[in-house]
């Protein structure tokens, strides 16, 4: 099995998901690319919002990211990986999250794709602020 | 030894500041930093039980030894996606 390829980036550029799709590269043996897209919500607890700013620990992010990678390449036979987090002010409908898991299956494509989130709030140190 | 302390998210603004320098007896741990900084900032302490602490760019646990020129990190809960 070859390394699991990876790719982070922390923008504090929009998203572009059809460039993101369109960039995709997928080998012969792999059948299931799962990608996921998380939007900010108008509300935060019953609050309304119009955005959430976002900060972080850029180097901390780096390090606590690459650590969740090495657990899924160790855990599920993923081709690839990419993540996309924005940063700074990211408005109501616009997705602050982007990433997308490449594997032979699609078992194992939402696995690590979900273990992947899951992980990243609990570790990662990213906070997000609501503006009204 | 000197330590840099460094704030993240609110914690900023519970301290009024983004980073410090605090001098320690060698040997000291994250805790007794800690103890220290709760000491000039209250509203830390307020929130010690919530808090996230990282030496360099990994998480450590209040018993860590710290060394001379070590960067402590101190948060709040993560909250990315």
């Amino acid at each position: 099995m070859r390394a699991m390829k990876h790719q982070l980036t922390l923008t504090p550029g929009a998203i572009d998901e059809p460039a993101l799709i369109a960039a995709r590269q997928m080998s012969a043996g792999m059948g299931a690319a799962v990608y996921f897209s998380g939007v900010v919500r108008g509300s935060e607890e019953d609050q309304t919002i119009s955005a959430i700013e976002y900060t972080a620990f850029a180097q901390m992010v780096e390090r606590q990211f690459h650590l969740i990678f090495d657990q899924i390449e160790k855990r599920w036979p993923i081709e690839s990986l990419r993540i996309v987090h924005r940063l700074g002010v990211v408005k109501v409908n616009e997705p602050s999250l982007w990433l997308e898991v490449v594997a032979p299956h699609r078992g194992e494509a939402f696995a690590a794709g979900q273990f992947l989130i899951d992980e990243m709030k609990r570790t990662v140190p990213i906070w997000k602020k609501p503006l009204p | 030894m000197t330590i840099r302390v460094q704030f993240w998210s609110y914690f900023k603004d519970l301290t009024g500041c983004a980073d410090l320098t605090e001098e320690l007896p060698e040997g000291s741990t994250v805790d007794d930093l800690l103890k220290r900084l709760h000491v000039h900032h209250p509203k830390l302490a307020v929130m010690q039980n919530s808090t996230l602490i990282a030496v360099g760019v990994d998480y450590q646990g209040r018993s860590h030894v710290l060394r001379d020129g070590d960067e402590v990190s101190l948060f709040p809960p993560v909250q990315g996606g």
